[in-house]
């Protein structure tokens, strides 16, 4: 137990390492979430008029939630590229030809994908602040977004872990990136469940991403409630779960194939 | 007029390397030339800067009576290029590739296509040529290549390293086609890391090293500079007594190294029957006699101190920083 | 002069048609180019999809308002693409072929940029179809005509951009540097909402950003009628892009210093 431990550590050491020394793998990841934040909190800044629209004090406190998801989904994937890459250059084969146990693979990659989570709230959050979000449960609230998304990340990291598992392609990996965007605009990260057109509205009351948005922006726009927040966990959990078990799969499959 | 002629040409990059640290060379309409230099001795930077597609730091370069700098257009006319690492579009054909390579050089359509059959079966690729280049192996590409370079019936033709990576037979079978060529009045100017092909080919060799021209000259007159062949002996234990006085008399001995006596032998392998014989009369038994031609190596270790083969100590910015990142 | 003339032509055909080979040879090349601007115009369709109930909008519907921005997007990311081909080229030393030959380098450009532009077509026309499909206006003859010179333009734009990139660069890694500038050029515009909705920041970038004008042209015939006024804006504002950064990428090619 002492030395998986170890090995975890050490290779998430090597993927957080990997990570923050390629600027132009972060960069992405930030720059067109913030672009779209940006843009869609100014150009569809009236929608907080619309009937029915949550109260908020801006539409751009209601997208922070968003924007902070997107790139933990982002990282998800960028995650699973790392591991595929990985994968093509043998360094896979190496580690599993080594006396450790085979999840730490996937742990060791899914400790950078934590990194950049927390890496992405703290900047969306610092943005927030600079453009005048006021958190209205404060630091906790922001602590307790921080964690959030990081969880959410690791969990989103477990589906591009798998995929790259499956797939060992990191073109394959790269290509899923629109799916991101499907995700994000079938949930109520950009805007409220009952205003989304059909089939959008249905889609987003059952998404986990939903629910994950919800309990991010929980913090920023109203007191904070318990329900959103376990609502929130919960949806981390089953993506996470969901993404193991598919993690799981895939390796057997990889060692039965050879 | 000559081909080439450069003279003090230079190439800094920024990271403070001195690819090319100013070089003299000429070369003569109709010369076959081999830039014959260790892996990063600045054979490409200099092929680059002749075929316009890297910008002199220093110096100047004409190619065909052009300024590689001021005329670089008049310059990619007279020039037929083969780059290092033949990069060939995978998707196109062979066929193809060669039609646009003449659409580049203003051939007309059919006429481009009468030259691609042609320089398809002069380099063997009839067959292949109606395939996608992804499909080749490394020899076809590097014909393919060849044959592409020729298309608009270059003046001067330049190879960067065209032979490397190939096995034996493709090799003969490029050598072969730089000679008919340069048979056929195309001046060549070759880059190579290989001595036996700089040997082979060219008419003038010059040796590059960190970014230098250390020496120049036809292979024989090089060869000669750093020696006469040698003969080594070894003969049987114990015997020794009177062969060195019996050697002597066919050339001057060098210092004996591992047990094994050298001469120096104007006559090469002419020497050889007259010296056994000599010994036999004297009594004593070789174990193994053996006549060492100099080599182009023995150049370049006379030149720099580094074989050239398998030595890298000569790269001016060793390969310590891809080591690290990798 | 002709003989000259009919030789750089002959070389663009020829620098064309090995861009066509991309899409021609390797199964499902197109797909990317195409899902990307579909999947914002239906995610951004529903998500906003009620902000027609804003006053201010001319039509009611979102999907109309929307498929010109898809469109030019689509566009945008047509042009990057082929900035990340050339900037592939030139890394894999394609590229070289063409410099060492003496084909004038405006004919090298050309041949590039024109690819870019006729290629933009199979993106826009995709998005175009599935609007309709899903319920937007058809424009009459004219709006259309100004929509698709519009789509060719963007293209054309962002193609010198993203060849200037990749003569800078030279390597594929740029890649987000292309695709993220022609998205904050497109979507810094009236592109989720009509000028007098946009809120902060958006309301005066786009008033300044020339490229509204592109996306309003494009928009016309979708939202009401066609008029010279809104057209010709578009057409100045794309000969004058195209002049500055085709000079650029021009120089870039002049510039052949590595
Ligand atoms: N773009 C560049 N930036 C920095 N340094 C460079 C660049 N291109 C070449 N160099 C350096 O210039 C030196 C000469 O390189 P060059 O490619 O000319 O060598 P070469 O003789 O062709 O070697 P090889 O046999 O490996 O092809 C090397 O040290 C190389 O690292
Ligand atoms: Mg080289």
């Amino acid at each position: 137990m002492k030395g998986s431990v170890a090995v975890v550590a050490e290779l998430g050491r090597r993927s957080i390492r990997q990570t923050f020394r390629r600027p132009q793998l972060i960069a992405p990841l930030l720059v067109i979430p913030t672009l779209l934040l940006a843009v869609q909190a100014a150009g569809a800044g009236r929608a907080i008029d619309l009937p029915g629209f949550p109260p908020v004090e801006s539409f751009f406190d209601f997208l922070l939630a968003g924007a902070m998801l997107q790139s933990a989904l982002l990282a998800g994937n960028s995650g699973g590229i790392a591991l595929a890459i990985d994968i093509e250059m043998g360094f896979t084969d190496r580690l599993l030809a080594a006396p450790i146990p085979r999840f730490a693979i996937v742990a060791g990659r899914l400790a950078g994908t934590a990194a950049m989570g927390a890496v992405t709230a703290v900047w969306f959050l610092a943005i927030g602040l600079i453009f005048g979000v006021r958190i209205e449960e404060g630091l906790l609230g922001a602590l307790l977004m921080i964690a959030l998304v990081t969880l959410a990340a690791l969990s989103f990291g477990t589906l591009g872990a798998a995929l790259a598992l499956r797939s060992g392609s990191a073109s394959v990996v790269q290509g899923t990136f629109p799916l991101v965007f499907v995700i994000l605009f079938l949930s109520t990260a950009f805007f409220p469940a009952d205003l989304l057109l059909e089939p959008a509205r249905t889609i987003a009351r059952f998404n986990p991403l939903s629910f994950i948005a919800e309990a991010v922006r929980d913090p920023v726009i109203s007191v904070f409630s318990a329900r959103e927040l376990l609502e929130g966990l919960a949806g981390i959990v089953l993506v996470g779960a969901a993404g193991l078990a598919l993690c799981s799969l895939a390796l057997r499959r990889r060692l039965r194939l050879g | 007029m000559p081909a080439i002629e450069v003279s003090n040409l230079q190439r800094a990059f920024s990271a403070g390397v001195l690819a090319v640290a100013g070089i003299d060379l000429r070369v003569d309409a109709g010369e076959i030339y081999a830039f014959l230099g260790p892996n990063g001795a600045g054979k490409t930077t200099t092929v680059r800067m002749l075929t316009t597609l890297l910008r002199p730091t220093g110096g100047s370069a004409t190619v065909a009576g052009h300024d590689v700098v001021a005329e670089p257009a008049a310059v990619r006319a007279a020039i037929g290029v083969a780059l290092q690492e033949a990069a060939l579009d995978p998707l196109m054909t062979g066929r193809e590739l060669i039609r646009m390579q003449a659409t580049l050089h203003g051939i007309p359509r059919a006429e481009g296509q009468r030259r691609a059959d042609d320089l398809l079966r002069r380099v063997g690729l009839v067959e292949a040529g109606d395939r996608r280049v992804g499909t080749y192996s490394g020899g076809m590409k590097r014909r393919l290549d060849l044959a592409s370079a020729l298309v608009h019936e270059p003046r001067v033709l330049f190879l960067d390293e065209p032979t490397t990576g190939l096995d034996p037979v493709s090799r003969k079978s490029i050598w072969e086609e730089v000679e008919a060529l340069n048979r056929e009045g195309t001046t060549v100017f070759l880059t190579t890391q290989y001595l036996e092909e700089a040997d082979q080919l060219a008419d003038r060799v010059g040796i590059i090293s960190a970014g230098r021209i250390v020496a120049e000259g036809t292979p024989a007159a090089l060869k000669a500079e750093v020696g006469k062949p040698r003969m080594e002996l070894v003969l049987a234990a114990g015997e020794r007594g009177d062969c060195v006085e019996v050697l002597s008399r066919f050339g001057d001995p060098l210092p004996p190294r591992d047990g094994t006596l050298m001469i120096e032998v104007a006559a090469g392998s002419a020497a050889i029957a007259p010296v056994v014989r000599a010994l036999d009369e004297a009594g004593i038994t070789v174990e193994s006699l053996d006549v060492v031609e100099p080599t182009l190596d023995d150049v370049f270790v006379a030149k720099t101190g580094h074989h050239l083969e398998g030595d890298e100590a000569s790269e001016p910015g060793t390969g310590e920083a891809e080591a690290v990142s990798g | 002069m002709d003989i000259a003339l009919a030789t750089d032509w002959a070389t663009i055909r020829a620098l064309v048609r090995r861009s066509a080979n991309e899409l021609i040879r390797v199964p499902g090349a197109a797909v990317p180019g195409v899902l990307a601007p579909t999947i914002f115009f239906l995610g951004l369709t529903a998500v906003f999809g009620n902000l027609t109930l804003l006053p201010g909008f001319t039509t009611g519907s979102y999907a109309s308002f929307m498929v010109p921005v898809s469109m030019l997007q689509g566009a945008g990311f047509t042009g990057a693409a082929m900035g990340v081909n050339l900037a592939r080229d030139i890394e894999l030393g394609l590229f070289d072929r063409f410099l060492a030959s003496p084909a004038p380098r405006w004919v090298l450009l050309t041949g590039l940029v024109l690819s870019a532009a006729i290629r933009s077509f199979i993106p826009a026309t995709f998005v175009f179809l599935i609007a309709l499909a899903v319920g937007a206006h058809l424009p009459g003859p004219g709006g259309l005509i100004v929509t698709y010179l519009c789509v060719v333009g963007t293209a054309t734009i962002a193609a010198c951009w993203s060849a200037t990139i990749a003569l800078r660069f030279k390597t594929q890694s740029a890649a987000p540097l292309m695709q993220t500038v022609m998205l904050a050029l497109v979507l810094c515009t009236t592109a989720y909402a009509p000028q007098e909705l946009l809120t902060g920041w958006l309301a005066t970038a786009a008033e300044y950003n020339p490229f509204t004008q592109v996306v309003d042209a494009a928009r016309q015939g979708f939202v009401g009628g066609v008029t010279w006024e809104g057209t010709w804006p578009a057409f100045a504002v794309i000969a004058a892009l195209t002049a500055l950064l085709g000079a650029l990428a021009l120089r870039g090619m002049r510039r052949t210093a590595y």
